[in-house]
Parts: C-alpha cells; sequence; structure tokens
C-alpha cells in the first residue's frame, strides 16, 4: 500500500535566488542527517519536489513533517549561497501548497548605489524592501535595506 | 509584549539594516526585538528596546561596566556568561537583565546555587538559536546538552528564560513557530517556549507592589 505523505511548502530567502533542485535537496539532507541522523532522516524520505518562484516544497512521510521542518530551520546555505528557508504551510497535496505560493518580484525600478568603496545594484521588492548586491564577485555580498535605509544615504 | 527576539545585531554589525530585520521580525510573528549595538532608524509597528552586552572577567569588572551611562541608558543588560564563581555573582547584580553565551560556558558553570539567586533576583538566562542553527556535530550537541541543563534547572527554580536568534541578517531570522521547534529539541514545551518569548517584558516591567509615590 502507498504510504501517506505530507508536503512542506517554504520560502526561500534571500529573493531572486533560484538554487538548483539538486542542491537544494542536498542542503535538504545535510541539514536532516545532522539533526535527526541517518535513521530517521532515512524513515522520513525527505524529496524536494518542486523548485521555482523562489519557493520549493519538500515531501516526506506523514508523522514526520515537524521534524522535517525543524532541520529546513537549520538550512543556512546551499551551494555555498547563504540562505533561509521559511516554512510557509504543510499539506497533504502539492496544488494546495501551490496556491498559496505568491512569487516576490523585483520591481521594475532597479539602481545602483555605492557604500563605502563597494558598489551595489539594488533590487526593490514590495513592502520598502531593498536587496542590495555587490557587483562583480562570484560569492556575491548582500545587504537587505529598506527604501527609507537607502534614501537616507 | 508577547514576542520577543531577545538579541539581533544589525547593520554595520550584520548586513542588514534595522528597518529591514524589524520589518522581517514582524512577518516572523514578533511583535518586538532588542538590538545589540548601533542601529539608526525607529520602526512605527515593532517595539525596539536597546541591549547592550557586557564581558567582563570579575564581578567587580562587571559591577563597573554597569555603572557606565551608556549600560544604564539601556533597556535591557547581557553579560556573557563565565565560570561558575562569575555567574554566581552576575546573577546577584540587580542591573543584570540577562546571563547569555550559556552555550560557551563549562559544563557546570551555572550551577544550582546561580539559578536560585536568579530566580530570587530575576536574573535570566538567554537561550540562543544561534548554536543550534549555525553549528554542527559536537559543537552543536554540546550547546543542546547545556540548554538542557539550563531547561532542568529553570523547571526546578523557577528562574526567567530569553530566546533570541542572535541574527546579524534577515536571513537569520527565525519564525516563532521555527523557534517552537527548535527549542523543541532540548525539551521544552510550548507552553515554555511561550512564556520564554515574553520574558523580556516582565524582566524590564516586573511585577512590584503599588507604591504610593505623592499623597
Amino acid at each position: 500500500m502507498r504510504e501517506k505523505r505530507r508536503y512542506i511548502l517554504v520560502r526561500i530567502l534571500p529573493y531572486g535566488f533560484m538554487p538548483d533542485r539538486k542542491d537544494l535537496y542536498l542542503a535538504v539532507i545535510e541539514a536532516a542527517t545532522s539533526l535527526w541522523g541517518d535513521v530517521a532522516t532515512g524513515l522520513a524520505q525527505p524529496a524536494v519536489v518542486f523548485c521555482d518562484e523562489g519557493y520549493a516544497i519538500v515531501r516526506c512521510r506523514r508523522g514526520t513533517e515537524g521534524d522535517i521542518a525543524t532541520a529546513l530551520a537549520t538550512v543556512t546555505a546551499i551551494a555555498d549561497e547563504r540562505v533561509a528557508l521559511r516554512t510557509v504551510a504543510t499539506s497533504g497535496t502539492i496544488r494546495a501548497l501551490k496556491r498559496r505560493i505568491r512569487p516576490a518580484r523585483p520591481l521594475e525600478e532597479t539602481g545602483e548605489v555605492v557604500i563605502g568603496e563597494d558598489s551595489f545594484t539594488t533590487y526593490r521588492y514590495p513592502r520598502q524592501k531593498v536587496d542590495l548586491i555587490k557587483k562583480g564577485t562570484m560569492h556575491q555580498k548582500s545587504l537587505f535595506f529598506t527604501r527609507e535605509d537607502l534614501e537616507e544615504r | 509584549m508577547k514576542a520577543t527576539d531577545a538579541c539581533v545585531c544589525p547593520y554595520p554589525a550584520g548586513d542588514s539594516t534595522l528597518a529591514r530585520m524589524a520589518l522581517e521580525a514582524r512577518e516572523l510573528g514578533f511583535d518586538s526585538i532588542v538590538v545589540i549595538g548601533e542601529g539608526d532608524g525607529e520602526p512605527r509597528d515593532l517595539r525596539i528596546l536597546r541591549g547592550v552586552v557586557i564581558s567582563a572577567s570579575s564581578q567587580k569588572e562587571a559591577i563597573r561596566q554597569v555603572r557606565k551611562p551608556a549600560v544604564r541608558a539601556a533597556d535591557v543588560v547581557f553579560v556573557n556568561a563565565g565560570d561558575t564563581a562569575f555567574n554566581r555573582a552576575a546573577a546577584a547584580v540587580e542591573e543584570v537583565h540577562v546571563i547569555r553565551n550559556i552555550h560557551a560556558a563549562r559544563r557546570g558553570a551555572f550551577d544550582h546555587v546561580a539559578a536560585r539567586t536568579a530566580a530570587d533576583r530575576g536574573t535570566a538566562v538567554d537561550i540562543s538559536l544561534y548554536p543550534i542553527i549555525g553549528f554542527r556535530g559536537r559543537r552543536r550537541q554540546t550547546a543542546l546538552q547545556r540548554y538542557a541543563d539550563i531547561l532542568g534547572l529553570h523547571r526546578r527554580y523557577d528562574f526567567p528564560l530569553t530566546i533570541s536568534s542572535g541574527a546579524r541578517s534577515i536571513l537569520e531570522q527565525r519564525s516563532v513557530r521555527e523557534i517552537h521547534g527548535l527549542c523543541g529539541l532540548f525539551g521544552m514545551t510550548e507552553d515554555e517556549v511561550t512564556c520564554a518569548l515574553s520574558s523580556i517584558g516582565r524582566l524590564i516591567e516586573p511585577y512590584r507592589p503599588v507604591r504610593v509615590v505623592s499623597e
């Protein structure tokens, strides 16, 4: 008989970071194994079934969703990029979770700003949020401001 | 104050400004945060408390530092934990609100004497989530052991606990729901987490008998 499963919707921060599904899976497995061990993680059978638009859906066996959600809170990096995975909801179907996806797309007005000696590209998001990405580095340095913070400079 | 993140370090110490961290904290279910260090701006929809951290090697030095004007002006005074004698003394200092960095102290450094003093004086012990989120392997196991020990003493002596993310970035902040899960790792119940999240308000405005100041 097919086992019951649960699906966890997570939002990926920072905005605009689109990780590879396999890299995300490896990060989730590393976090779960480190926290709960091989046995518990193996029995929970976590898998990434969706990763797009700044969101991901992680599948696991029913009854283990609390443990996997806790493990997701300990994910700090995907493929050497600093991230956070914020649990949004848990459900028994992927469809129900996809209805809750609200992609955060940058507003059209992007710009540039110099802080200290570094030059940053600014990406504005709803609710006054502004992400600053340093130019010209492989592992990009990011700063997280609000519109007011930027105007005060 | 129902849910307070007891320690965040905004830009320039971290990579996120105070306003942005406040915005994220609001979305994550907090109604107040304690800010360590510099941070410009005063967000409208979240209460900001100013905190200061004292790192001292002796009780005398700690007392000297808590009498500095900058420390007196702070809403919440933290002291980094040290050895057993230091922690016993720190718990008895009236100006100290919270003993933090307990995960970095030796096992038994915060003992039953310090716990009883903390309970009598209303001094809290901080549970930082940073070691649970950021560390792996032995270091995280040690932190979980320390927190389990503190929780045992808390249940016996009933001193306050606070919970902090220690975040220097919005990427290190965690939601109230995630904090419940993370604190469950060392045995904290839902009620204990809820109580710990709201304890900062009771620390800075403790319940005291009504005092008549003029007739």
